[in-house]
């Protein structure tokens, strides 16, 4: 069904339907490029797939409101990162407090043994996440950070703008990360 | 070489990641063509970024069928619920309180602190002839005030009778001659009929005898 079918609008606001639609295929087009890398980046902050999928369902409708309100559309892909991050970690504080014992189930490897993989390739995959992990814990949270969204393809300004450090801080976490990964890895 | 005539790791970081100026890629890419320690650690550096992208990727992803469609319905439905708020009811809503925040005002105008001395009386005197075009509505003639819209629809339901300071009047262009033979209320206000355009400002102004 058509839009126009649903609410007919006068003709002095066609200008203003039509902003509003170009804005709805922005949030779009952001979302087939970013959604995967976005809960990748979620589920690798240690949320479990479900709330990493509602996280980044919410991110992209926080992006829609953001452009409906004239926001800066300058630098949205660190601005979409910021706001999921911030969202995971909400929802990190919110899963401790409830103190739990699916604490285990949020790490990312929790869903490896539901992916659609051949046995084989489960344990491949696995002993590449474990490594990975085991490395990556050996850094700060920082500097695990700016490596991840490195390693998305943030460059340093939008990694700046979705963990809110300068961009020479990125630099010196990126550097000091991979000094110290490149021998466990 | 000497230690101090190496790149830094930050600077060899940063090449990796097309993060340096012109000029520092210059420097890196000459620099790393004769110096193979450089070399060997850009190359550390680069086998550590790659070994991260693939440790990455090979978290999985589970994606459910629909949730694009899911995003999009839900995108509509907000955009529509926005367009909902702007339909000319709403607009309409919108302009009583717009009325309301108007009258809020017009008593804040005459609430403003005179500058003029109280102790000279003053007469106000409508130079209503020398104007082209002011207003007539209930039989009473307005004094078009400067940033009204003559264009608006007027009537009498829209004219509100209150005090008026002689110096809020004489900011915003009213004629006012000081004349001793009839004296303004002690606090140097005047009683006014405001007329009110439909777009919630003042229209213009009419000092009542």
């Amino acid at each position: 069904m058509e839009r126009a079918d649903l609410l007919p609008l006068p003709a002095t606001w066609d200008g203003q339907y039509v902003k509003d639609e170009s804005r709805l295929q922005l949030v779009l087009e952001h979302y087939d490029r970013e959604q995967l890398p976005l809960r990748r980046y979620v589920g690798f902050l240690g949320v479990d797939a479900e709330t990493a999928r509602e996280i980044v369902q919410e991110s992209f409708l926080r992006l829609h409101e953001h452009l409906l309100e004239g926001g800066d559309q300058t630098h949205l892909r660190g601005w979409l990162y910021r706001v999921a991050h911030n969202l995971a970690r909400n929802a990190q504080s919110a899963f401790r407090s409830k103190k739990t014992d699916r604490l285990t189930d949020a790490t990312p490897t929790g869903d490896l043994a539901a992916a659609d993989v051949s046995i084989e390739e489960d344990l491949l995959a696995r002993e590449r996440v474990e490594l990975f992990q085991r490395a990556m814990q050996e850094l700060s949270a920082a500097q695990r950070e700016c490596l991840v969204l490195r390693a998305q393809g943030l460059k340093y300004r939008e990694i700046a703008e979705a963990l809110n450090l300068s961009v020479s801080t990125v630099g010196e976490n990126v550097q000091r990360g991979l000094d110290r990964l490149k021998g466990l890895l | 070489m000497t230690k101090q005539e190496h790149l830094t790791s930050g600077l060899l970081v940063k090449a990796i990641d097309a993060e340096l100026t012109n000029a520092e890629a210059r420097v890196v890419k000459e620099h790393l063509e004769r110096c193979g320690e450089c070399r060997q650690k850009y190359n550390d550096f680069r086998r550590a970024s790659v070994a991260i992208e693939s440790g990455l990727a090979a978290i999985p992803v589970r994606t459910q069928l629909g949730e694009r469609e899911g995003l999009r319905q839900k995108l509509e439905a907000r955009q529509t619920a926005r367009q909902i708020n702007q339909t000319p009811e709403r607009v309409m809503w919108r302009f009583g309180w717009g009325m309301a925040v108007a009258a809020s005002l017009a008593l804040g105008i005459v609430m403003m602190p005179k500058h003029k001395d109280k102790t000279n009386p003053v007469e106000i005197v409508q130079e209503t002839a020398t104007l082209t075009n002011a207003i007539e509505v209930g039989g009473e003639t307005f004094v078009p005030l400067p940033y009204s819209n003559p264009d608006l629809p007027v009537n009498e339901s829209r004219i509100v009778e209150m005090q008026v300071p002689v110096s809020a009047l004489n900011d915003i262009g009213i004629v006012l001659e000081p004349v001793s033979s009839r004296e303004a209320r002690s606090d140097g206000s005047v009683l006014a009929d405001v007329l009110m355009g439909t777009d919630g400002q003042p229209l213009g102004v009419h000092i009542r005898e």
